[in-house]
């Protein structure tokens, strides 16, 4: 019996890899490397600026002040800058993985298919948000009136995992469509989670639930950094903590079937172009 | 046709009635057709069973949409057969794949599983890494594969510089680093120069010669499988057609020769021989040697006046085969076991 597990260390030499190679990429040459970091500076900061300038010119936004904005806003940039930074082989986005037909290098590879998707980092060139998202967490917390507890990192920590967990499963549970559609589902799990990311930098703080509750649970941007800003910022009910927590287990648990059932239906009825609208040639 | 005379402890492949169907949507002329859209479901395999005993080099041919690929793909995994069952190296592509990728190499012709923003090398180092290949075997094979491939020089070129038939040799040679035990290529000479081609199929025959790799190769190219393979399976609208040698296959045809005669300029009228063109005192003729021996042609040869010099070769495999395709072509179906060639 062949031993298929994949050990913590070897785990780490397949992180290695890709992280040597993701920093030959960035080292190649110097233009090319001073022209990434300024354009992922560049994005990173407008991306946040907007709204961070109307909480700074109305002296906070929705009943949270600048400062609190501010967090809310790092909060996002740490969720979807670690997600960028370990799915830099589209791991985040599976839907382009099998749209593309991508998949069929995936099958020849001796590896678990999470080890394959988890391992593909781009710890380099894939840093820059996670990087600003500690840089203004910390500015935030310096200008935060607030007494951080001892777990409150642990907290933290929790409830970024769960934020990822939340958009990591939702990436996969539309992208499940991709297995019967490659073609047309191709750029569907970017197009979920590109607009989640927009609409997550809205603190919804004073907002009507009708707004407020569908973005908690239909279209669940408010879970990437409002929701869990409230939280860590001892603005929610006690009930109310565990929420993104039990959001995430449903969420995973739902990706996670549905998920498995269109890969089974890609590898049964048959792919490229056998099937109407196979993968784009 | 399944060849039963190899025991499955000896089988590299067992193919065991396999069949793959596919949808596909049809769509007529006109307005109607617009809205009235229909699916079809095509059988790319139909009760497909065969065998390929360890260390054989087996060529898989068949015309374009015969279903070589989607045999291809059901061996490596990529695929499920909807009936029947396949197994590789002994075990199951579906069951067991992790286990099977570590001992079969996969190469299409038509993609490439080098880093393309990497140069070679990165890209073998990477495959160390991802196969858990040991330190020893990953040193022996570079160094072998960078002699035999003579891909010293592109090493340290990114992959997206390569020429095409560069690319191919960078790819054999990072499909092989692993030491696989079975080898499937689909198309591996698809594109490739006369020189590339040529270090190629040396390469594979040498591979299967000493190293005891078993392979199964496909290719539109007649002439490059009979020189590389010494078994050929063939394929045709899904259905196997032809499981044997080569030679087995020129029976099949009418055991088809060519030959050239050089005369004093006239054109010699040989009885039972088809003229098939020529000028300036060299004719070329076709005969079948089943009806006519080699004995009763070079008797009729030497008794006709102003002949100066005779050559005769085997009709290219490439012409045994495109008749054959051609008769398929013609045909409604195929009867595996008894199957008449109107040619």
């Amino acid at each position: 019996m062949v031993d298929n597990r994949v050990t913590l260390k070897r785990y780490f030499q397949l992180l290695g890899i890709y992280a040597r190679m993701d920093l030959a990429s960035l080292m190649r040459d110097g233009k090319f490397m001073a022209l990434v970091i300024a354009a992922d500076l560049i994005s990173n900061v407008s991306a946040v600026s907007g709204i961070f300038l109307l909480a700074w010119k109305f002296g906070g936004i929705g009943g949270m002040d600048r400062f609190e904005v501010l967090f809310m806003l790092a909060y996002g940039n740490l969720v979807m800058g670690f997600l960028n930074m370990m799915g830099g082989s589209n791991a985040l986005f599976p839907s382009r993985i099998i749209g593309r037909g991508q998949w069929e290098h995936m099958f020849i590879m001796p590896l678990p298919y999470g080890v394959q998707l988890t391992v593909g980092i781009f710890p380099f060139t894939g840093s820059s948000t996670f990087l600003s998202g500690i840089a203004l967490l910390i500015v935030a917390m310096c200008n935060l009136e607030m007494v951080f507890a001892w777990w409150w990192p642990v907290l933290l920590v929790l409830l970024l995992a769960a934020s990822m967990v939340i958009v990591v499963s939702l990436s996969y549970l539309f992208s499940s469509l991709t297995f019967y559609a490659p073609v047309q589902c191709e750029e569907i799990s970017s197009t979920v989670i590109y607009n989640m990311e927009r609409a997550m930098t809205f603190p919804l703080s004073g907002m009507p639930a009708y707004i407020r509750y569908p973005l908690l649970t239909f279209f669940p941007a408010g879970l990437m950094a409002w929701f869990p800003t409230m939280i860590l910022l001892g603005k929610a009910t006690t009930l109310e903590n565990f929420y993104p927590a039990v959001f995430a287990l449903l969420t995973a648990f739902t990706a996670t079937h549905f998920f498995k059932k269109g890969f089974r239906h890609y590898v049964k009825k048959g792919i490229n172009r056998y099937v109407s609208g196979g993968h784009r040639s | 046709m399944c060849r039963e005379d190899i025991a499955p402890e000896q089988a590299a492949v067992i193919a065991d009635s396999v069949s793959k169907t596919f949808t596909q949507w049809q769509r007529k002329e006109g307005v109607k057709g617009i809205f009235r859209q229909q699916k079809k479901t095509v059988a790319a395999l139909e009760d497909v069973s065969f065998r390929i005993g360890k260390g054989e080099f087996v060529a898989y041919a068949g015309p374009n949409g015969a279903g070589k690929s989607t045999t291809m793909k059901l061996l490596s995994g990529m695929l499920q057969p909807t009936k029947g069952s396949v197994s590789v190296l002994g075990m199951s592509p579906e069951k067991d794949r992790i286990a099977l990728m570590r001992r079969l190499g996969v190469l299409f012709g038509n993609r490439t599983e080098l880093w393309w923003d990497h140069p070679v090398i990165q890209s073998f180092e990477w495959k160390k890494v991802v196969w858990d290949i040991p330190d020893e075997v990953y040193q022996r094979n570079l160094d072998r594969m960078t002699e035999l491939l003579d891909i010293g020089s592109i090493l340290n070129t990114f992959a997206r510089e390569l020429s095409l038939g560069q690319r191919m040799r960078a790819d054999l040679a990072m499909m092989l680093l692993h030491s696989p035990e079975l080898v499937l290529l689909d198309e591996p000479t698809l594109g490739l120069d006369v020189v590339a081609k040529r270090q190629m199929i040396e390469f594979l025959k040498w591979i299967n010669r000493e190293e005891g790799v078993t392979i199964m190769v496909t290719s539109h190219d007649m002439d490059d499988l009979e020189e590389m393979a010494r078994k050929i399976m063939m394929i045709s609208k899904g259905k196997l057609a032809y499981d044997g040698d080569f030679d087995g296959l020129r029976r099949l045809t009418g055991n088809r020769t060519h030959f050239t005669v050089i005369t004093d300029g006239r054109r010699p009228e040989l009885q039972g021989c088809r003229f098939l063109g020529g000028e300036h005192g060299a004719f070329e003729f076709e005969t079948d040697l089943s009806h006519t021996p080699v004995r009763a042609l070079l008797g009729m040869l030497s008794r006709t006046d102003g002949i100066r010099d005779v050559e005769i070769r085997r009709a290219p495999i490439e012409q045994v085969i495109a008749r054959l395709y051609q008769s398929w072509k013609n045909e409604k179906g195929i009867n595996n076991s008894e199957k008449s060639y109107d040619i």
